[in-house]
């Protein structure tokens, strides 16, 4: 038993329903299937929600359905759960019992769930109105943020809140010792070597995840030399690509704060949540990151310490757009099993209704999708934020992550040996191409395309 | 009086279904069936996600035979099998010798060698990284106490120090086992056979090579078997302190199956991978069965 | 050990800021969270009742099916036996599709009764091959005796080679005991429902929300709960699991 037991936290989730002699049917084709949601009339009967437990809880959308409740009495619905909710899902999908709603959060690959046909498309229920408005639906979203969920022009999945990537540091601690935050890299490369003179590690980051890095410098960089182009070619998988010059160049300069020993010794082996301890406790100044930081460190942040965002430091004389802001979503999807899809899409317009959504930036400190969501004055963490979204000429996201992940992976093993010194930036330029030629080239793998 | 032979057997095939059939029939039903039925998903290409699947006969398998990453990871676990599991033989038995003596501290033993044992491991994993922490971990401060500053890495994150790190983690969450094994073993060897042997002259690490040592033949060998298949299936630990990495020095079959199956979406090819490893941990039980399958006190008048 | 006690009395950020330290003030709150927020009150009794429910019918079938096989080698046998070890050779998650479906199909997916049911069949495996060796070990001597003076198989195995497996039996129950307290892969799929949980679920519900949250303290707190019962009865137990080892010692 013991070694079994062993495989606890094993965390399958993996149980289905795949009946013996009834094997799977079907065949995939890199070519989703569409399956359209007819909004219709009044909204009926019960719908369960299930939602990915993160930093964000869930107690807001308990809330918000008891609201919905009131105003529409003739539906239930109940909404539940989980860290780990994409376990639960899983042998619920396969087994074609389906949530009606839900947030599975990223432990479950929403994109193949689209190309296995499992989700519906919602460009009907986007041109009809808006929850308790004339306005179609579609018209109260960002447009570039909306695009997010879209594949072939087609709206597979439903962004919510918006998450903003990038750089962190503590104004207290800069203004403490006269510091600013840099806006050129070699601005950076300068106050890494003041930082390092007060005793305080320059940069953290999360090792063990290396998106992080990939994320919230390495990309920003790509974009700063090379221009959105340069990283619409990564997420396009360009012969090349990963070779271009604005990609080695990138990458040289991790490798450069690297030899400079820029960054905190022993980082490359830390989590998220052993980085950011060490970022929240002032020993190291800078980390980088996406804007669920704060809500994720507020019970370990000691008393006194703040924190603030800021773009990556930009690269002079690069190609790139210097305002430009890299974001990410975190998508809701209508499963086509589900039993009542009409009534959970109603209860997705009132979430993302003006009301509702100005209602969740203002008590989670995030910005949304839905336009006018960030009127009125906001806490300063966010303003700031808010500041650099509205300014911003370039707004991007780097989905090749969850397009791709076998290509990510790769990717990210290169990036640890790179810093743990055994590869060069060319040879980790090198591996990168290489697994996106082995992605490139495997029919069984759906392809996107950005334009 | 005495009872023929045909005595001895009388009911005897009654009693065999008697005794055998309630675990037969929980064990059948509940674990080989479902069994049956999960290796055919190695037969398929399928995500886990929904129930769209193709049969592609033993295409996963021809694809994991050319898989770079699918042989680093069995040799991660047949280092750990051999390098470590030697380890946690000698250290067990040595625990076990102890553990017979009487006085304070082998009373002291026989309260701590099972804790490990007690915790779950996560709580084991949680531990270890506390302890190999660069920052503020007992070995990064040894090295520096030493003045060995220079040599200390980051265990968990530098390649040629991260398997062995999971490894001692893994031996010291195992040793208490095995020594309660061993331990056990050495009661039930017949005092006779020990004063036989002290009376033949025998004593210490001469008497354990004549005697403890073959007539453990039968713990050595739950020892062996349940050490391989523990080593093969060996996820959680490396799963929460290295998560494979760093570039996969420590990934392991079950590590490479998990991100197969959940990372890639791929659980058609994670399930081959499965039964990869579950062919290895038949062949190499197999074999300790073979070499340690014979009482060798048996033969002897 | 000590440590993650200490751990456990801290507040979340001073814990891996500095994680060596003793706390200046004993913050309790991290117990009544974990207690009360993660439930793990209820969870606890949810998992005594599963592990000993298991332990009750596991041993005795158990050990009857290790002593046949052990003692009473037929045509077959050894199949029987290779197969029961082939139960310890796979990763538990291979098999969760079909045993989700059969437990939905037998009516006993996510209740308590089928969690111990299907505790049982995963435990055969290790139960089986640890006290088939100690049967084995015995003398045989001893048996062929007892039908001589008249016992039948039943009484021999019950009167008999059972009293003298008593340290096997003792180490195989103690160790199912724990691996059963600290199961986490199986509950987590055949008993979703909030009012079957066990502890190990509790537990990781709150492992993973400090993820999320970081709240360290109450994550230590909670592994507290479900590691300090299990120690204390190990504690309480240590000399007589010894002394029965020692007594029960096979005098040929």
């Amino acid at each position: 038993m013991k070694n079994q037991f062993g495989l606890q936290a094993m965390i399958l989730a993996s149980f289905t329903a795949l009946a013996v002699g009834c094997a799977p049917g079907g065949t995939t084709s890199s070519k989703p299937t569409a399956h359209e949601l007819a909004a219709t009339g009044k909204p009926t009967g019960k719908v369960e929600v299930k939602l990915f437990k993160g930093g964000y809880g869930i107690g807001f959308f308990q809330r918000a359905a008891q609201d919905y409740m009131k105003q529409n009495p003739g539906v239930t619905i109940t909404v539940s759960g989980d860290p780990k909710v994409w376990e639960e899902l899983r042998p619920r999908m396969v087994a074609g019992d389906p949530p009606d709603l839900m947030y599975p959060g990223w432990g479950m690959d929403h994109w193949k769930l689209a190309q296995e046909g499992q989700l519906y498309t919602l460009d009907k229920a986007l041109e009809s109105p808006a929850y308790g408005s004339k306005e179609s639906w579609r018209s109260t979203f960002i447009p570039s943020v909306l695009a997010l969920g879209q594949k072939d022009g087609k709206q597979y999945v439903m962004p919510y809140f918006i998450n903003i990537q990038g750089m962190w540091y503590d104004p207290g601690v800069f203004a403490k010792h006269g510091w600013t935050p840099p806006k050129t890299f070699p601005e950076l490369l300068a106050l890494c070597q003041k930082i390092k003179a007060a005793g305080i590690a320059p940069l953290t980051f999360q090792g063990k995840y290396p998106y992080y890095m990939i994320e919230n410098m390495i990309i920003p960089w790509v974009q700063s030399i090379g221009g959105i182009q340069a990283v619409n070619d990564l997420q396009n998988l360009k012969p090349g690509a990963w070779q271009a010059p604005a990609v080695l160049q990138a990458v040289s300069m991790i490798d450069q704060l690297n030899k400079a020993g820029d960054f905190e010794k022993g980082a490359v082996g830390m989590t998220h949540t052993e980085s950011q301890t060490e970022f929240v406790n002032g020993k190291a100044a800078m980390i980088p990151c996406g804007s669920w930081l704060h809500s994720e460190m507020a019970k370990t942040m000691p008393p006194g310490a703040q924190m603030a965002y800021f773009l990556p430091p930009v690269v002079p004389g690069g190609k790139g757009d210097p305002t430009a802001m890299e974001i990410s979503i975190e998508p809701w999807m209508v499963p086509v099993k589900a039993k009542n899809p009409e009534a959970a899409i109603d209860f997705f317009k009132y979430l993302t209704s003006l009301p509702v959504a100005q209602k969740f930036v203002q008590e989670k400190e995030t910005l949304m999708s839905v336009v006018g969501s960030d009127s009125g004055p906001l806490p300063p963490l966010l303003q700031s934020q808010d500041d650099l979204f509205k300014q911003s000429k370039t707004v991007y996201s780097y989905i090749a992550r969850q397009w791709y992940p076998q290509m990510e992976t790769s990717i990210e093993n290169a990036l640890t040996s790179l810093l743990n010194g055994d590869i060069t930036p060319q040879q980790f330029c090198d591996r990168a191409e290489a697994a996106a030629k082995k992605t490139r080239d495997d029919p069984n793998i759906m392809k996107h395309h950005l334009n | 009086m005495a009872a023929s032979k045909s005595g001895i057997n009388k009911g005897k095939g009654t009693f065999i279904v008697l005794y055998l059939g309630p675990a037969l029939i929980i064990y059948l039903g509940l674990v080989i069936w479902p069994l049956i039925q999960a290796f055919q998903f190695s037969l398929y290409r399928w995500s886990g996600l929904s129930n769209v699947a193709t049969f592609i006969g033993l295409h996963n398998f021809q694809k994991l035979a050319h898989d770079d990453v699918f042989w680093r990871s069995l040799e991660h676990n047949l280092a750990l099998l051999v390098i470590g599991g030697a380890v946690i033989v000698a250290i067990s038995l040595v625990a076990a010798h102890l553990l017979a003596e009487k006085g304070r501290s082998a009373r002291l033993l026989r309260g701590v060698i099972l804790f490990p044992q007690m915790m779950s491991l996560t709580v084991v994993a949680i531990l270890w990284m506390f302890i190999f922490n660069p920052q503020f971990g007992i070995v990064t401060g040894l090295f520096n106490v030493l003045h060995l500053g220079n040599l200390s890495k980051t265990w968990l994150a530098y390649p040629p120090t991260a398997l062995p790190a999971v490894g001692i983690a893994f031996a010291w969450f195992a040793i208490g086992f095995y020594a309660m094994l061993f331990s056990a073993g050495l009661k039930t060897i017949p005092d006779e056979v020990k004063e036989a042997a002290e009376l033949d002259g025998a004593a210490g690490w001469q008497k354990f090579r004549k005697v403890t040592w073959p007539m453990l033949w039968s713990i050595k060998r739950i020892v062996l078997v349940h050490l391989t298949i523990l080593v093969l299936n060996i996820f959680v630990l490396v799963y929460l302190m290295t998560a494979g990495g760093p570039d996969r020095a420590t990934e392991v079959l079950l590590t490479y199956m998990y991100q197969r199956a959940f990372q890639d979406s791929q659980l058609g090819y994670a399930t081959a991978i499965a039964v990869a490893n579950f062919v290895v941990a038949m062949v190499l039980t197999f074999l300790v069965l073979l070499v340690i399958g014979k009482d060798p006190t048996e033969a002897r008048p | 050990m000590i440590w993650m006690l200490i751990l456990s009395f801290k507040p979340g950020y001073k814990i891996v800021a500095n994680p060596w330290s003793l706390p200046h003030h004993l913050h309790f709150e991290n117990y009544t969270n974990a207690w009360t927020t993660a439930h793990l009150g209820h969870d606890f009794g949810n998992s005594i009742l599963v592990t000993i429910g298991t332990l009750i019918v596991l041993m005795p079938i158990g050990a009857m099916a290790a002593y046949v096989l052990a003692r009473y080698p037929f045509k077959g046998s050894q199949l029987i036996f290779g197969t029961i070890l082939g139960g310890m050779m796979f990763p538990f998650f291979l098999v969760m599709v079909p045993l989700f479906m059969l437990m939905n199909q037998l009516h006993l997916y996510d209740t308590k009764s089928g969690l111990i049911l299907v505790y049982i069949a995963y435990s055969l495996s290790f139960t089986i091959f640890v006290l088939y060796g100690f049967f084995q070990t015995l003398p045989h001597e001893l048996a062929e005796a007892s039908m001589l003076d008249g016992c039948n198989h039943h009484s021999v195995f019950w009167k008999v080679m059972l009293p003298l497996a008593r340290p096997g039996m003792i180490v195989v129950a103690v160790f199912n005991a724990i691996g059963l307290w600290n199961e986490y892969a199986l509950a987590l799929v055949l008993v979703p429902s909030q009012a079957n949980h066990t502890l190990p679920l509790g537990i990781a519900d709150l492992a993973s929300t400090q993820q999320y949250q970081s709240d360290w303290g109450a994550l230590f707190a909670g592994l507290v709960i479900v590691i300090l019962p299990v120690l204390i009865v190990y504690w309480i137990l240590r000399d007589r699991i010894h002394d029965t080892m020692l007594a029960g010692a096979v005098k040929g």
